[in-house]
């Protein structure tokens, strides 16, 4: 192994065409003594581990049917079989808005046929080999099916190698990668025969032969919606040339609040009392709304910036007071109006940097009236009782939690990791000295004691009466957790930005928040995108942890709702490796995303 | 397309421009730069305007309102506790603990050796410091491995490390953890003949077990004596050296070094014994420790954080003195000096006011500690100083500590393979990150020197690498530690699962958190300080 790294190993240049098999193994594997003995060396290693992992999936007291059965209970937990429609609603609309956001933005992948054939048939040939050295106790179906689909994958590779005129020229687009895929999916649920598993009066039946209906039938419906949705949102960003922009602005607000409202208004489906949303929600979201409106109107000129800003510092210290009333018990009022409040000072303070003309005051009325409702229609959502009808209490589980919690963990550390970063930045020494404790301090311990401390602790802290549900109280801890590391990740970029941008932006005559703003943050914020999907995958590994802070989702579920059932008492191998490739798969392609969007920034910089 | 800019009273620009991140990076003199042209415009600008002014009033401002919630959160917390009876403190750390632990140093009270809640929680830690420092060392060395084998001229060691580091990095260790005590737990269960070598070997649903090499009576006499002989062979090392600098050519320097300490490990093998007369020695120490008044710890304590604080005040100022007298202070240098002075002070208080039993705590400890080495040297006893032993079976289950065999339980075995092979795969990036970052022409310059490929390795690229490579490293063995809290999961006894035993009986949360948070910030401290030494040793010598 000593003189294994000295020649570094760079990608070949694409030119070079492609050497002869018998060629290519003498260069590669037996080119000097050393070669070859860590040919030998590693390919016995390779089959030894390779045998070894099947041996774990294929054992004769490993018990598939523990995770075919229970399929829907890792995905979705307890939702009810009755409702189960609100899932493939919010699956279809995520699903839609991915394709139409591929669409938008032109995803290109830059992926040649070369490539692809080369690792097709690196993919086909592993299938091979494991087709192979499976043990014995392997049903032999499913090793005839191995042997087929390598055989396939090999052969189609090596045909499209041969057919297409200069692979290494011809690049494979986002459309057809697509396209196949949706049609891959299709055909596996109509063709392959996966079994049809399920519970029926609490018995387990196991029919041989295709998936059941009622899974086919949708997800097929949703292979539909992305190809479709793709080409809808390529095609109209098209046409529409410039006012394109508008649609991938939509795409980026739904991005942010869609989730929740999937989540709390058509998972959780909220059961509105109309008379009191009458009475009362709606008169106060129209106050905060024809409020907003009003100071926009009066201060949003620039002209009046000097009393906007105020008139937001009044406002910000009785947004102050009133929180500390809240926490206080001086007196009584609804959450959302305090928030609502907290929110409209954060407008006004904003307003200075906002002001514009007549129309740019429109826009942003109109701005501030949609970003109300929808806040109001959220909390009011959330705070009314559902219309599920669950067994046990949490209706968010399964896949559905573990996505859910990564993704508006790091939606909702990011504001405050920047806060974070640009305070440890900062030239003032308070705010430096605070951040850089609330960064250490947090960055110091691990993660599950901090959920712990939430989760036990946070009660403890309330004001008596107040009280937070657990899974929020476990989300606010790996918010503030996740926080932390954000802002270090920020920090990085922010100290990438050259000294000379923050003196021409002095020298323009820019105030401090412009500058920050305008300037230092999108061009910091560029730079640590990178380790933004980092730690975005990190997030999305570490949401595990819940399992053992009280929350159903993936792990705990594998690890103890199924091997407590009675069919599958102990079964917890299938389970943990079949969520094993839940989180590898999805793990797995977001690092490779990153790895290309590394690269795309990298030249696009350079 | 940029706004226009906007002029406005310059009070509300600062007021906003300190909520807002401030004026992030601009260097000290620029700011100051503007200070002096604003005082010669204005000569003297109100309160109101005055930035300095501004930025410490708007600070102290923060400051409070985050003291004040801080201390809002305590009370609460201590109105909820004192209501369902709860006391606040640390009291309970005497209590007999009354659990067992899974494994440790100590497991169950014992009339010689009570298991306090504070023995307790200290087994705990011990659990978590074996695993971290064990998975540390093992997953540097897998990380090595394959980081370089991911570099390899060979297309199958190639692969094989890839699909290693991309399948374990991609898999939550949790995932991995608990993955592997399920497939622990599916072994067979343990007989005498079971095991893949009986009497050597055993593999079972109750653990791993191997033979192993203990410190047996006479292992600190052994190392005093080593001591003594470290120092001969450091002075010979020198004399060689300057001898080899002076003659040249090969003067076997590493063979004589290697002979003669060889020599001396054999000698201090046998003759260990003569160092039994430092067992009264340390028992001196003890009584003479114990004996220190607390006054005179606490004014030493007090005396060594004011002059502590003196000499960096001192030091910082030195630095900011140049030929052409000294630099202008900012507000900023005059806040590090007060900060220094008010950490001093803080110390002060502490060992005086907020926790006087420090004082008698630390003389304990100090005297506990010599009479502990003292124990260890006895009346020329225990010849030998290292000793190894087969594991033993006992009543068809390992016997844990003590003389006997290395037992891996299952439980310290799915989080140690889980935790090593995880972070392994990191490492392996890592490494190979830092190979990759040292330029080609390095190896291509040993290579012209004609360096042989192993040593143009050892010599020029790693030595380099390791530069790269030692602040992620470092990152990598802090997550390791930090990771030993998931044995929670699967039930190992490290620290954060006994801490939640102890409050799980006696509901002091908050207590538990703050030892937890005091340990795992300890550790960062050791291991970024180990990281930062080796990095300072590391780095590039300039000029």
């Amino acid at each position: 192994m000593s003189d294994a790294s000295v020649g570094v190993q760079r990608t070949v240049a694409p030119e070079v065409a492609l050497p002869s098999p018998g060629r290519w193994i003498r260069d590669n594997l037996f080119s000097s003594i050393t070669n070859s003995v860590q040919t030998v060396v590693f390919t016995v290693i390779l089959l030894g581990l390779l045998r070894w992992a099947l041996g774990l999936v294929f054992a004769e007291d490993t018990d598939w049917t523990a995770v075919a059965t229970n399929m829907r209970l890792l995905f979705t937990y307890n939702y009810p079989t009755a409702q189960y429609g609100r899932i493939w609603v919010a699956t279809g609309t995520v699903l839609a808005a991915v394709g139409a956001s591929c669409g938008a933005w032109n995803i290109n992948p830059g992926m040649t046929v070369r490539r692809l054939s080369v690792s097709g048939t690196g993919t086909g040939a592993f299938l091979l080999v494991i087709g192979v050295i499976t043990p014995a106790s392997t049903p032999s179906s499913i090793r005839t099916w191995i042997v087929i689909i390598g055989t396939a994958l090999v052969l189609i590779s090596l045909t499209a190698l041969r057919i297409v005129d200069k692979p290494h020229r011809r690049s494979v687009s986002f459309a057809s990668l697509l396209v196949t895929f949706g049609v891959a999916v299709v055909a596996f649920l109509w063709l392959f025969p996966f079994g049809n598993y399920g519970f029926t009066q609490g018995a387990v039946y196991a029919e041989p032969g295709l998936v059941a209906e009622s899974t086919r039938v949708p997800w097929t419906v949703l292979m539909a919606i992305v190809v479709s949705a793709f080409f809808l949102g390529r095609e109209t960003v098209r046409r529409l040339g410039e006012a394109g922009g508008l649609i991938r602005r939509s795409l980026t607000v739904f991005w942010v609040v869609g989730p929740l409202f999937l989540v709390f208004l058509v998972l959780r489906d909220p059961a509105f009392d109309m008379g009191y949303v009458l009475r009362v929600d709606i008169p106060i979201a129209a106050g905060f709304v024809l409020a907003g409106a009003v100071l926009i109107s009066l201060l949003g000129q620039p002209a009046r910036a000097e009393l906007a800003r105020i008139v937001g510092a009044v406002l910000a210290a009785g947004a102050v007071f009133n929180w500390m009333a809240g926490f206080m018990g001086w007196y009584p009022m609804l959450q959302k109006v305090r928030i609502s409040f907290a929110l409209l000072a954060l407008l006004v303070l904003l307003l200075p940097t906002l002001a514009g003309e007549r129309a740019a005051r429109l826009r942003l009325m109109g701005l501030w009236a949609v970003a109300m409702v929808i806040f109001h229609w959220l909390i009011t959502g959330m705070n009314t009782p559902s219309t599920l009808e669950i067994a046990a209490p949490p209706f968010l589980g399964g896949f559905v939690l573990t996505v859910t919690i990564a993704y508006y963990v790091m939606l909702a550390s990011f504001p405050v990791g920047v806060l974070l970063a640009l305070a440890r930045t900062s030239k003032l020494p308070i705010f430096r000295v605070l951040a850089t404790g609330y960064i250490e301090v947090i960055r110091g311990v691990p993660l599950i004691t901090v959920l712990f401390f939430f989760s036990i602790m946070l009660p403890l802290f309330l004001p008596r009466g107040m009280g937070i549900s657990d899974l929020a109280a476990v989300f606010a801890g790996y918010a503030v957790f996740s926080a932390a590391y954000m802002a270090e990740n920020i920090r990085g970029g922010l100290q990438s930005v050259r000294h000379g941008q923050f003196e021409a932006a002095d020298a323009l005559g820019l105030t401090t928040v412009q500058r920050t703003g305008l300037i230092v943050l999108p061009q910091a914020l560029r730079v640590s995108i990178p380790n933004l999907v980092g730690q975005a995958i990190a997030t999305f590994k570490e949401t595990s942890l819940i399992a053992i802070v009280g929350g159903f989702d993936l792990l705990r579920i594998a690890n103890a709702t199924i091997p407590n059932q009675p069919d599958f008492l102990g079964q917890k191998r299938p389970g943990l490796l079949f969520i094993s490739l839940i989180y590898f798969v999805f793990a797995y392609s977001m690092s490779r995303a990153s790895q290309n969007l590394e690269t795309r920034l990298g030249s696009a910089r350079a | 397309m940029l706004p226009p800019h906007r002029t406005g009273s310059r009070f509300v620009v600062h007021f906003l421009s300190l909520i807002f991140g401030g004026s992030l990076r601009v260097s000290g003199s620029f700011d100051a730069v503007a200070t002096d042209l604003a005082v010669a415009a204005h000569a003297r600008p109100p309160i109101w305007r005055n930035s300095t002014i501004l930025k410490w009033s708007i600070q102290v401002v923060v400051l409070f309102v985050v003291l004040g919630v801080i201390w809002f959160l305590a009370d609460q917390a201590r109105s909820n506790l004192s209501a369902r009876g709860i006391p606040v403190g640390y009291g309970w750390l005497d209590d007999p603990a009354n659990i067992q632990l899974g494994e440790g140093i100590q497991t169950v009270d014992s009339p010689e050796r009570r298991l306090t809640m504070s023995r307790a929680l200290w087994v705990g830690m011990v659990n978590t410091l074996r695993i971290a420092v064990v998975g540390i060392i093992f997953s540097t060395v897998i990380g090595v491995l394959v980081g370089v084998a991911r570099l390899s001229q060979n297309w199958i060691a190639r692969k094989v490390a890839a699909m290693y580091v991309e399948s374990l990095r991609n898999i939550p260790v949790l995932v991995q953890i608990i993955l592997w005590l399920a497939i622990l737990g599916s072994l067979s269960s343990l007989t005498l003949d079971s095991g893949p070598i009986p009497g050597w070997l055993y593999v079972s649903q109750k653990g791993i077990s191997l033979p192993r090499v203990f410190l047996a009576d006479g292992f600190y006499q052994f190392m005093a004596l080593m001591g003594f002989f470290g120092v001969g062979i450091w002075l010979l090392r020198r004399r060689l050296r300057r001898r080899q600098d002076l003659l040249g050519g090969n003067q076997r320097v590493g063979l004589r070094l290697s002979a003669v300490t060889v020599v001396a490990l054999t000698v201090a093998w046998f003759v260990n014994p003569v160092m039994a007369f430092m067992g009264p020695i340390m028992r001196g120490i003890e009584t003479a420790w114990g004996s220190v008044p607390e006054q005179a710890v606490q004014i030493l304590v007090a005396v060594a954080a004011i002059t502590g604080a003196g000499w960096w005040i001192r030091g910082f100022l030195l630095s900011h003195r140049s030929p052409a007298g000294m630099t202008k202070l900012i507000d900023d240098d005059y806040f590090k000096m007060v900060f220094a002075g008010l950490v001093a002070a803080l110390m002060v208080l502490v060992i005086t006011v907020i926790w006087p039993g420090m004082a008698s705590w630390m003389i304990n400890s100090g005297s506990d500690f010599w009479g502990l080495l003292g124990d260890k040297f006895g009346d020329g006893r225990g010849a030998r100083p290292l000793d190894a032993m087969r594991p033993t079976l006992t009543e068809g289950r390992f016997v844990n500590f003590g003389p006997s065999g290395l037992t891996m339980t299952v439980f310290y075995a799915s989080l140690f393979f889980g935790l090593v092979f995880y972070t392994s795969a990191f490492i392996a990036e890592i490494v190979r990150g830092g190979i990759l970052a040292v330029p080609k022409g390095q190896s291509e310059a040993a290579a012209a020197l004609g360096l042989s490929r192993a040593q143009t390795l050892r010599k020029v690229v790693l030595p380099q690498a390791f530069r790269v490579v030692m602040p992620p490293l470092g990152n990598q063995y802090l997550n390791i530690t930090k990771n030993t809290s998931l044995g929670i999961a699967v039930g190992f006894s490290d620290i954060v699962q006994v801490g939640q035993t102890v409050y799980n009986k006696n509901a002091q949360t908050l207590a538990v958190f703050s030892i937890y948070m005091l340990f795992f910030l300890g550790c960062s401290l050791v291991i970024s300080s180990i990281v930062n030494f080796i990095n300072r040793k590391l780095a590039i010598v300039e000029r």
